[in-house]
């Protein structure tokens, strides 16, 4: 079972500074399609935050 | 000289230069040796360059010994995150394919350094690429995991590793870090030091390793938030070779530092329900003392938003793209974590308009923390809400990522205040298990000075960033 801890660590880290105690995880047989999963269920939560249409990226191209 | 100066304070060691109780040749030999014999230990260092240090000591002693004073900085030793350029010696961004690698300038923070009379010693190891887009476990490099000169079975925390060890060992006085999301107040709060990310822009990244071009940040790592303050102020201020650049300067100014009283802490009461249990008494006593500082606490939310899917899509987009000829020759495969490979590999894939939202939502993200800052002046929470992990353990959790974070608890603010291009400065609070925890203070943009006052009160009235590992 994933602790709160756990979960807020999935939610909130991009595993750059990854530092949580997680249960001993195997490594996927196939890290390659885990890893393209994982980017896939990004996609889909990003997808998912409704945000106003006029809303623009936030770099800027100066001329 | 005696063992005490390798864990004195810049200002201390610059002063007794000034009496002329030892001369920069003889405190740099000494740090210098220090660094290359037990450096190894901790697997924190990645090239000396002693003989250079030496020579350029000699400068500094000749400097001083016709008064030519330039700051606090003057003669005193430090070592650096091996992503940053020093002309003529190697920079391998704890990288194997990257191991040869020689670049023929300097990086801006290295030149600004040298110019205040600061003794660069050595390179210091770090997580391979800076993590990437994210790495599986603490050996992702290739100079081995960063051990905690607390509990050597421990890691020092990344990807800013060899900074941490360096720092908590008393190999050098000072060392600098970077973050992307983390890399400097995660290996500072493991391993007890005090680490300062700056606000985004503050400090030029000409000549260091690209990972992720708006959200990478060079910053000092430390013995105390003075300390932060001084190094702060040295490798700060604008620069044409850096395009994210602010072009502002930084002057670190405690005598004019807002009255503490008038301080408004934003805090979350979860936080204590989400730390490691055996930290909660820890994390409590240090918010006893923030109380007592004066300042008033106010309870807060962080906005909601997906932080870690934003912050993973934009690293691993704009990371890939970094390294895309590194993947693309194959060369990839010979990092040491085979989730970074994979990773950077799939990066690659990330369509565009994830990225674009990604970096919608950021420009969203921004706005709600700039309205979280009229409400407080500075936000604080744990560093991180336990001890540094066990080398052995996997830093990944290995599930699918969740839509919103808890916003009860800071559990998201390193990526949130990442994202917002905030700073944030991360002190010891105490010791659990004979290992460091630390808080952290976030605040708006170019707000270092409140942050450092708030951090240098703390350390007025605890001892904890004083204390350090016995090393031998």
């Amino acid at each position: 079972m994933i602790t709160r801890r756990e979960l807020a660590a999935v939610a909130a880290g991009s595993g750059l500074a990854a530092s949580v105690e997680a249960q001993t995880a195997p490594l996927p047989a196939d890290l390659a399609t885990a890893v393209r999963d994982q980017n896939k269920l990004m996609g889909d939560a990003l997808a998912k935050f409704e945000i106003p249409l006029a809303t623009e990226p936030a770099f800027q191209f100066k001329a | 000289m005696t063992d005490d100066v390798f864990f004195a304070s810049i200002s201390e060691l610059n002063a007794r230069l000034r009496k002329r109780e030892f001369s920069v040749v003889e405190l740099t030999k000494a740090f210098a040796e220090r660094l290359e014999r037990l450096g190894p230990r901790y697997n924190a260092l990645a090239n000396p360059l002693t003989e250079i240090a030496i020579r350029r000591a000699k400068d500094v002693d000749d400097e001083l010994k016709q008064q030519r004073f330039h700051g606090p900085l003057q003669g005193v030793p430090f070592a650096v995150k091996d992503l940053l350029a020093f002309a003529g010696a190697p920079t391998t961004w704890g990288a194997k394919p990257f191991a040869g690698q020689v670049f023929e300038e300097n990086a801006t923070v290295l030149s600004k350094l040298d110019k205040l009379g600061s003794v660069l010693i050595g390179k210091l190891a770090m997580v391979e690429l800076a993590g990437g887009p994210g790495y599986r476990l603490a050996s992702a490099s290739m100079f081995g995991a960063g051990l905690n000169p607390w509990d050597r079975t421990r890691w020092s925390g990344g990807s800013s590793s060899g900074s941490g060890s360096a720092v908590a060992a008393g190999l050098v006085p000072f060392a600098l870090g970077s973050e992307t999301s983390g890399s400097i107040l995660t290996p500072s709060a493991f391993c007890g030091v005090t680490g300062l990310r700056p606000t985004y822009g503050l400090v030029s990244r000409h000549g260091a390793m690209p990972l992720s071009w708006t959200l990478d940040k060079i910053g000092p790592m430390c013995r105390s938030a003075e300390d932060c303050g001084l190094v702060l102020q040295a490798i700060s201020g604008g620069d044409s070779k850096d395009p994210g650049s602010a072009g502002k300067s930084f002057y670190y100014t405690p005598q004019y530092a807002r009255k503490l009283t008038d301080l408004r802490v934003g805090f979350a009461p979860d936080d204590l329900e989400w730390a490691e249990p055996g930290a909660r008494p820890a994390f409590e006593a240090a918010m006893q003392v923030v109380k007592s500082l004066g300042v008033k606490l106010v309870e807060v939310k962080l906005p909601a938003f997906p932080y870690g899917p934003v912050i993973s899509t934009i690293v691993s987009a704009e990371g890939s793209s970094v390294f895309e000829q590194l993947i693309t020759s194959g060369k990839v495969n010979e990092l040491a974590d085979p989730k970074q490979i994979e990773g950077l590999k799939a990066g690659l894939e990330i369509p565009a308009k994830d990225y674009l939202k990604a970096m919608r939502i950021r420009t969203l993200v921004k706005e709600k923390f700039a309205e979280l800052f009229q409400q407080v002046d500075v936000l604080v929470s744990p560093s991180r809400y336990g001890i540094a992990p066990k080398i052995t353990e996997p830093l990944d959790v290995g599930g699918a990522p969740g839509g919103h974070p808890a916003t009860s608890a800071m559990a998201a603010l390193i990526p949130a205040c990442n994202l917002a291009g905030l700073p944030a400065l991360s002190f010891p609070c105490g010791f659990v298990n004979q290992m460091p925890v630390a808080l952290q203070v976030a605040g708006p943009a170019f707000s270092e000075n409140a942050l450092l006052a708030l951090g240098r009160e703390f350390q007025a009235r605890t001892d904890w960033h004083k204390r350090h590992p016995d090393v031998g």
